[in-house]
């Protein structure tokens, strides 16, 4: 038999006194989709930055065609053809594509100019192998993250062309998008490409990977079949069974709390890709999650921020009521006054102050209530901060450090926490558990059920099916704007699907 | 310019400051103490510095002279009212270019008004402060209305406070002279350029640490003060939070426009007269003692106690080399290597925290 196209054994890493790696041993065949799973700690990103020469082990041997191979920087592991693709893709919004996919390997003409043709004929060639329509013309700031995505690849590929490995690819994308992706690597893996793909989404597994390795403490938890049950996969992750990630849906709900009939946004200025809510009837009661489904673009997004008044600037048409009572929802003055809070999808972008503290970030949404007279409390901060612990379980327990070096599910704790300090009666969640692993997707979820067990109305949006299907009481499916069918939860779901592609099931 | 890879430091595979709190509690990293008392640390280095070097007379260290002290701290004292100022803006991330030009304007209004407009004492500095308030206020709403770089918009500023100065004064430098009656200045206004308690305090350095008191507090306790935090810190998610984005913005500009119209004030009551060339380059040695003072031009950190230590350090260092007869160029100099040095201790840390550029 002949060696693998890529084999770890016995790799070790130590950071200070942390033990990131315990002896790892991992290897990918040529052709390979070979899926790596683990926490966030569990240590696949310092595996994954060994592979791609960021960090060089502290014991162990990396091996290529079972030759050994020592990396002391990233080059050198493109060099022998690993391509590592980060979840920041490393392009430039404000140049095109082909400038993207020639960046630092420009071709030259005779006398140091640019040759602008000559890359746009090859970045095309190189696009439409992988059978992408996209103009190499295009700036890449006007492509979706979906083609990003692809843009990314065929860069990576174009100076390293053994091994790919990808950092939770699929994060930011749509189920459409996903599904273009998927084939791109099963197009690659057949050229003979062995990929190590890193994710969180236990339910692409079997659709994608041939193989799947868990990792959890540092170590190899186990390396089973991709059709293994989610709940085996899920025992391996976090090392005990999880027999209820979702909790029980609620017995009753209240009253109702948000109430569109017939209710359009219309913008002051139209805008290309912005899907206005148009013809909208929906309902959220107290004590209700309510999940938002549909497909990219079938304005889910634009809903729940034209709701806060974050979205573009425009008018709400139709009946919109809040307790019973008709507001005008056009500012995010006008929805924090009708008790409306709002977690948007963009942590990082538009969630968090990432370089203060933690502590500081909690009472954002509360500062007017902790500074009586204008002037700030220390006392009622630091309650509100231990209110916010209490809730929800933030680690590390320490309100001083930066909320940017916690990962990402406890920093999405501290944004739900956050909003939840606001005693807000109608929760708007947008992706409310993107790049999170699964561990914090539990607790988060059992909190989001608490929460509305007390009252709280809950209007998720989700690119995750299984999300909403099993966390939510009732789902909603958009198209174009409008709802177009409901359903309750636990549904199947190939027939939200259906419905949010416009087929019937 | 976004923080990156920010997800991972969590990660124990990632090496930081931030890791090691989440395992062995309370590990600082030495350096991040460094960079946050950078200035004053700064200020201590200065001054033994200031010491050694010193020349002597009679083997008293003229460094140490109580008038040479007082010097220092008055001479700094206009760029200080600034950048206290400056330091509330750039905490928003944003800049403020037209504070010097601000001061030469405030300081021929003030010589005007009391030479040949006949306006009392009070009426005077009264007016001032709400001329250099409002133009702050008029920047600060042409930059969040209609969405501008506040570098832009100062910069624009900075050319029009200059020419309305001109203006003003006909390019003419306006003499205070003091006395009762028409033309003349209510001798009280002359305190500025004197000292106090035994002749060893300068008026204008009262002024200084006053404001810088006050300024504290309002940074530190009050709702405002965190307000500003979280609009550098992100705005958009204080927007989503619910902070008044806007009229923190615009409240951030008229408080340079607020300080650079005192420090006009003060410019006028010490040199005794108002020229449309006053305050030139204040705009630069202001941002220099905010940056130096460990506040951070991406926003959303900053202190002002860096503040008043970074401008009372560039003054002392100016000192002690003008003792040392050493030329204006090699002043510069200095101050450039001190201004990258602080710069460069502030991106170590940001790097070791795990938090990008």
């Amino acid at each position: 038999m002949s060696a693998p196209l890529l084999s770890v054994t016995g790799a070790v890493k130590r950071f200070g006194g942390v033990q990131a790696l315990r002896g790892v041993d991992f290897d990918l065949k040529a052709g390979e989709i070979h899926a790596l799973l683990g926490e966030n700690g569990a240590g696949k990103s310092t595996l994954m930055n060994l592979l791609s020469g960021v960090y060089a082990p502290d014991e162990g041997e990396i091996r290529i065609d079972g030759k050994p191979v020592t990396f002391s920087n990233p080059r050198e592991a493109q060099a022998a053809g690993i391509a590592t693709i980060f979840q920041e893709l490393d392009l430039v919004p404000s140049l095109d594509v082909a400038a993207n996919l020639f960046l630092g390997r420009e071709l030259m003409r005779p006398g140091g100019m640019l040759d602008v043709p000559a890359m746009r004929r090859e970045a095309k060639r190189r696009l439409e192998a992988i059978e992408l329509a996209i103009d190499p013309a295009r700036l890449v700031a006007d492509l979706s993250i979906g083609q990003r995505q692809v843009v990314a690849i065929v860069k990576a590929l174009s100076y390293a062309s053994r091994v790919l490995i990808m950092d939770e690819p699929t994060a930011a994308l749509t189920v459409g998008e996903v599904e273009r992706l998927f084939d791109i690597m099963r197009k690659l893996a057949a050229t003979g490409v062995g990929t190590v793909y890193i994710s969180h989404r236990l339910e692409e597994v079997p659709e994608i990977a041939d193989r799947v390795t868990v990792m959890r403490d540092g170590r190899v938890a186990g390396i089973t079949e991709p059709h293994a049950p989610q709940a085996e996969l899920v025992r391996l992750l976090v090392g005990r069974p999880l027999d209820e990630l979702y909790p029980a849906r609620a017995r009753s709900a209240g009253k109702t709390l948000l109430s569109l009939k017939d209710a359009s946004f219309r913008l002051a200025r139209e805008s290309a890709g912005w899907q206005a809510p148009s013809g909208i009837s929906l309902e959220v009661r107290e004590g209700e999650i309510v999940g938002l489904a549909g497909i990219m673009g079938a304005g889910r997004t634009e809903l729940l921020s034209a709701l806060y008044g974050t979205g573009l600037a425009g008018r709400w048409h139709g009946e919109v009521a809040v307790g019973g009572r008709p507001v005008k929802l056009e500012s995010i003055n006008a929805a924090r006054k009708a008790g409306i809070a709002f977690v948007t999808d963009d942590r990082r972008g538009s969630g968090l102050m990432l370089r203060m503290a933690v502590g500081l970030n909690l009472v954002m949404s509360v500062i007017r209530r902790i500074s009586p007279a204008g002037l700030m409390s220390p006392r009622r901060q630091a309650e509100a901060v231990k209110q916010s612990f209490g809730q929800f379980d933030i680690r590390p327990k320490n309100p001083d450090i930066a909320v940017g070096a916690l990962s990402g599910g406890n920093q999405q704790k501290v944004v739900l926490a956050k909003e939840i300090l606001g005693n807000p009666r109608l929760l708007l969640l947008d992706e409310p558990t993107r790049g999170v692993d699964v561990g914090a997707k539990g607790e988060i979820y059992a909190r989001l059920r608490a929460l509305a067990a007390q009252g709280l109305g809950i209007l998720v949006a989700s690119s995750e099916m299984p999300e909403l299907i099993g966390l939510c009481d009732r789902i909603v499916v958009l198209r174009q704007g409008r709802n177009v069918a409901e359903f309750n939860g636990g549904v199947d779901e190939h027939t939200v699907l259906a419905a949010a592609n416009g087929r019937e099931a | 310019m976004s923080d990156q890879k920010i997800e991972g430091t969590a990660n124990p595979a990632v090496p930081g400051p931030r890791t090691a709190t989440a395992t062995a509690k309370h590990r600082v990293d030495p350096l991040a103490i460094i960079v946050r008392f950078q200035s004053l640390i700064g200020l201590v280095l200065v001054a033994i510095g200031g010491v050694i070097f010193s020349p002597r007379r009679h083997g008293e260290i003229l460094f140490l002279d109580p008038d040479n002290i007082a010097n220092i701290v008055r001479a700094v004292s206009e760029t200080g009212i600034i950048a206290i100022g400056m330091t509330f803006v750039i905490i928003t991330a944003g800049i403020d270019l037209s504070v010097g030009a601000v001061l030469g304007l405030s300081a021929v209004v003030t010589a005007t008004m009391m030479i040949s407009g006949g306006f009392g004492l009070i009426a005077t500095i009264l007016a001032v402060l709400v001329m250099g308030t409002v133009f702050g206020v008029i920047q600060g709403t042409i930059s969040t209305r209609f969405r501008l770089e506040p570098f832009i918009v100062t910069l624009a500023g900075l050319q029009a406070a200059r020419g309305l100065a001109l203006v003003v004064s006909g390019n003419q430098y306006i003499n205070i002279s003091y006395g009762d009656g028409p033309g003349l200045a209510p001798p009280v206004f002359a305190v500025l350029g004197e000292r106090l308690f035994d002749n060893t305090v300068p008026v204008a350095t009262i002024v200084f640490i006053i404001f810088a008191a006050i300024a504290t507090l309002v940074l530190n306790t009050t709702r405002f003060g965190r307000y500003v935090y979280a609009v550098g810190g992100n705005e958009r998610a204080a927007r989503i939070s619910g902070v008044p984005v806007s009229m923190v913005k615009i409240s951030v500009y008229a408080i340079t426009g607020f300080a650079s119209a005192l420090a006009g004030i003060v410019h006028a009551g010490q040199f005794n007269f108002g020229s449309a060339n006053d305050g030139m380059g204040y705009e630069l040695t202001a941002i220099a003692a905010v940056v130096i003072g460990g506040t951070s031009l991406f926003g959303g950190a900053g202190s002002m106690v860096g503040t008043v230590a970074g401008t009372i350090m560039l003054g002392a260092l100016a000192n002690i080399l003008q003792l040392n007869n050493i030329t204006p160029a090699m002043q510069l100099l200095a101050t450039a290597a001190i201004i990258v040095l602080a710069a460069v201790l502030q991106s170590l840390v940001r790097r070791r925290e795990g938090l990008g550029r």
